[in-house]
């Protein structure tokens, strides 16, 4: 099972959306494919219209394996599954740090998912804390979308750091480049500066209205656009990834 | 969309339209959206003896991929595919996986056989929650039996298969459904296999080549012996049809057994029948068997080609697949030549007259026959004593040597007191048939051994024997050397431990279970 979280310290960035379609795109390849949605915000279950059951928590979560087992739930889409979010996330960091090893929970929380899927994506909350840490650990590749601005490209430096202070694989991290326009000045100049960087992605998603929409249809973009000039960004950003993984 | 792991049928009461089945089955804000139509036929396979069935599973080809599938809970397990639906198929030849290796583990001797076809028409909804999420897949199916003039469906059924994670949703449902039996009643897939067997005429389980009778120890042993001679007649019948079809090999197994349990009923319960009737029969029976001994003999050794190649270094292996070949061909003319037999007039006239005097009521003439009025139990309890003493006795005499005419001769004794055990185990307690069998069983186990590797040493003997001189033939010759040389270690092996493994029979704690056995309250 690969593992790949989709990161960034800023919210707003586009990690849902990327984590959503990239997670279709791997089960259109019939490869069994879990979206684990960490954000107590809940988008990534709200694009496929699932809502987390009555008894499920962030306590189940932490309790792992069987627990989580439970409560995966079925996309409308053939080898893909989610694992919904619930309100009570907004706890976990809190309840992570009564743990006895938090940076290890979710690795350990998720071992026996990996004899049913192939690939497994974190939507992950916006922020650094505790639980940043757990995924961290967790993942093969943290995605990290970049949107070309200053304060994006400040909070990657921050998140570089933080792996250089605390000794972490910082060849985990993958930033690409994400609701790029173009037409700005600034969005040039900032992908000229940094995009040359060995660890940046080719691949970059441009700024598309329709990725806005995904709300509306709650369905990945792919799925209903496939010819979306931002779908057609994530297919090739999905490729570039295969290959790397493979 | 996953499905869970568990689908439930409903059998949809007549009366009750797909409508009201979606009023009844959908909660405030839920809708049924039709999602696909398709045609399907559907095979069904097991082996003659029902190993899927009697291990909660069911083999169904279906959309070019043959699925297992879990009894219990309608859940598909494994699947391969399986682009042909041949009328029969054996395990060892499927392609690797999980469903192979289950159905190895069932059986890797007896063929699957095609069961029956079956034509299903498929609408599938699907259940969308408030959300407009799916949460489970409805399917409506009517099924008729394929390739029959009557094309009308003989049930309609629904099926319910929850998404992944939406089993406590689907449990809502099939409450609501079935609270009320005027609208559907469940259905198990095991309810819905019999059902589609049961129109197919199948009759489930419908053989086994174990003795199950419920004997009378009171009874005439002349009745009891009847009923036991009719059901061995009836295991004949029920191979003859397999052997024809040339399905496996078990079927002239089951066959021949049938015929020497027959034999030994004749011979054992003397004074029962006419004796100059019981000596008719008799030689008819071991006329079929001696017709049949060479077909089981090249059957045998097929079965053994894969550790006949395995005993043998990778350079004497291609020699051997030319010797396999020549037995192939050798097989299909005895096998010929066999169904030329059953299918006469002389074969048939035979049972048939064979078959009559099994069911026939009259008390046998007591000037004849003095035994026939006797009761089963102490008929039973005499000849089986009697039979035990003969193996205690012969067994004693056994030299140190051990010649194979000693030890082949202590295996058809043994064999005699098995077959009377089996008889009329139903007359004694199964707790104190069933450790009287299980301590005679391994002597029969060590004596089945040394019999088997001698009749293959004389069976490589003969062809070695027969072989005509060529650069080919002498690569045979040598694995034919190998394999003696392997076959007589093994013999010597099962010799050198005999006399060890009857003292175990032939102990106190042996006899003890006999004469418990043969004192123990009857049924």
């Amino acid at each position: 099972m690969k593992t790949i979280a989709l990161y960034s310290i800023k919210g707003g960035v586009g990690k849902t959306a990327a984590a959503v379609n990239l997670s279709y795109l791997s089960s259109l390849l019939s490869q069994p494919t879990l979206i684990c949605d960490l954000d107590p915000q809940g988008a990534s279950s709200y694009y496929f219209r699932i809502t987390a059951s009555k008894k499920y928590n962030s306590d189940k979560f932490l309790k792992g394996n069987k627990k989580i087992y439970r409560n995966i739930k079925a996309t409308d889409f053939e080898n893909l599954d989610l694992l919904p979010s619930d309100f009570s996330y907004r706890n976990l960091d809190i309840e992570l740090s009564e743990e006895k090893k938090p940076q290890k929970k979710l690795r350990k929380n998720l071992e026996e998912l990996s004899e049913d899927y192939q690939y497994l994506f974190f939507d992950c909350p916006p922020n650094l804390t505790l639980l940043s840490e757990s995924v961290f650990a967790a993942s093969d590749l943290i995605l990290v979308p970049l949107i070309p601005t200053t304060l994006s490209i400040r909070t990657y430096i921050q998140l570089q750091d933080f792996f250089e202070a605390n000794k972490l694989d910082r060849s985990k991290i993958r930033p690409f480049f994400s609701m790029v326009e173009k037409q700005k000045k600034l969005h040039r100049e900032i992908i000229l500066e940094f995009g040359d960087g060995p660890e940046f992605l080719a691949q970059s998603i441009p700024y598309n209205s329709e990725v806005e929409k995904m709300g509306l249809y709650r369905a990945p973009l792919n799925a209903v656009l496939p010819n979306a000039p931002a779908s057609k960004a994530y297919r090739n950003l999905w490729e570039e990834l295969r290959s790397y993984l493979e | 969309m996953r499905t869970s792991s568990k689908t439930v049928y409903l059998r949809l009461n007549p009366a009750v339209s797909t409508e009201s089945l979606a009023e009844n089955a959908l909660f405030s804000g839920w809708q049924l959206k039709a999602y696909a139509f398709r045609k399907e036929r559907r095979e069904f396979y097991d082996t003659f003896e029902w190993q899927a069935f009697e291990n909660e599973v069911a083999i169904v080809k279906k959309r070019r991929t043959l699925f297992l599938v879990d009894l219990k809970i309608g859940k598909e397990t494994a699947s391969i595919p399986f682009p042909t639906a041949p009328s029969s198929f054996f395990a060892d030849a499927l392609s690797p996986g999980i469903l192979k290796a289950a159905l190895s583990t069932l059986t890797d001797i007896r063929a699957f056989t095609r069961l029956c076809s079956i034509d299903t028409i498929i609408t599938t909804y699907r259940i969308l929650d408030d959300n407009e999420k799916s949460i489970a897949l409805l399917t409506s199916e009517s099924l008729c039996l394929a390739d029959t003039e009557k094309q009308e469906p003989f049930v309609h059924l629904f099926s319910l298969s929850p998404l992944r994670g939406y089993d406590d949703e689907m449990e809502l449902m099939v409450t609501s459904l079935t609270n009320d039996d005027n609208i559907a009643k469940a259905l198990d897939f095991r309810e819905l296999f019999l059902l589609i067997m049961k129109e197919a005429g199948i009759s489930v389980h419908g053989y086994s080549s174990k003795i199950n009778l419920d004997l009378d120890p009171d009874a005439p042993v002349h009745e009891s012996a009847r009923q036991l001679l009719q059901f061995t007649l009836s295991v004949m019948r029920a191979n003859e049809e397999g052997i024809k079809r040339n399905l496996d090999t078990e079927f002239l197994h089951d066959y021949r057994v049938a015929i020497r349990r027959t034999r030994s009923i004749l011979k054992q319960l003397k004074g029962v029948f006419e004796p100059e009737e019981t000596a008719y029969y008799l030689n008819l029976f071991r006329e079929i068997g001696t017709r049949t001994n060479e077909l089981r003999d090249r059957d045998v050794s097929l079965l053994r080609q894969g550790s006949y190649f395995h005993d043998l270094p990778p350079c004497l292996q291609p020699s051997l697949k030319l010797f396999f070949t020549d037995i192939a061909v050798s097989r299909k003319k005895l096998h010929k030549q066999f169904c030329h037999y059953l299918a006469s007039d002389a074969c048939k006239s035979f049972l048939d007259k064979w078959e009559a005097f099994v069911h026939r009521q009259s008390v046998p003439d007591p000037e004849h026959c003095p035994n026939a009025s006797l009761s089963t139990a102490s008929v039973a309890v005499e000849s089986i004593k009697k039979a035990w003493k003969r193996v205690i006795r012969h067994g004693r005499q056994v030299s140190e040597e051990t010649t194979d005419s000693e030890l082949h001769a202590l295996r058809i004794d043994c064999k005699k007191l098995r077959y009377l055990l089996e008889f009329f185990s139903s007359i004694f307690p199964h707790k104190s048939v069933a450790p009287v069998v299980r301590q005679l069983k391994e002597l029969q186990d060590n004596l089945g051994d040394f019999v088997d590797f001698s009749v293959q040493l004389h069976f490589l003997r003969e062809r070695l024997a027969a072989l005509p001189p060529g650069k080919e033939e002498t690569l045979l010759a040598a694995s034919m050397g190998a394999l003696m040389a392997i076959l007589f270690q093994k013999q010597e092996e099962a010799r050198g431990t005999f006399h060890k493994t009857f003292e175990a029979f032939d102990h106190e704690k042996t006899a003890q279970l006999f004469h418990d056995l043969l004192k123990s309250k009857l049924k």
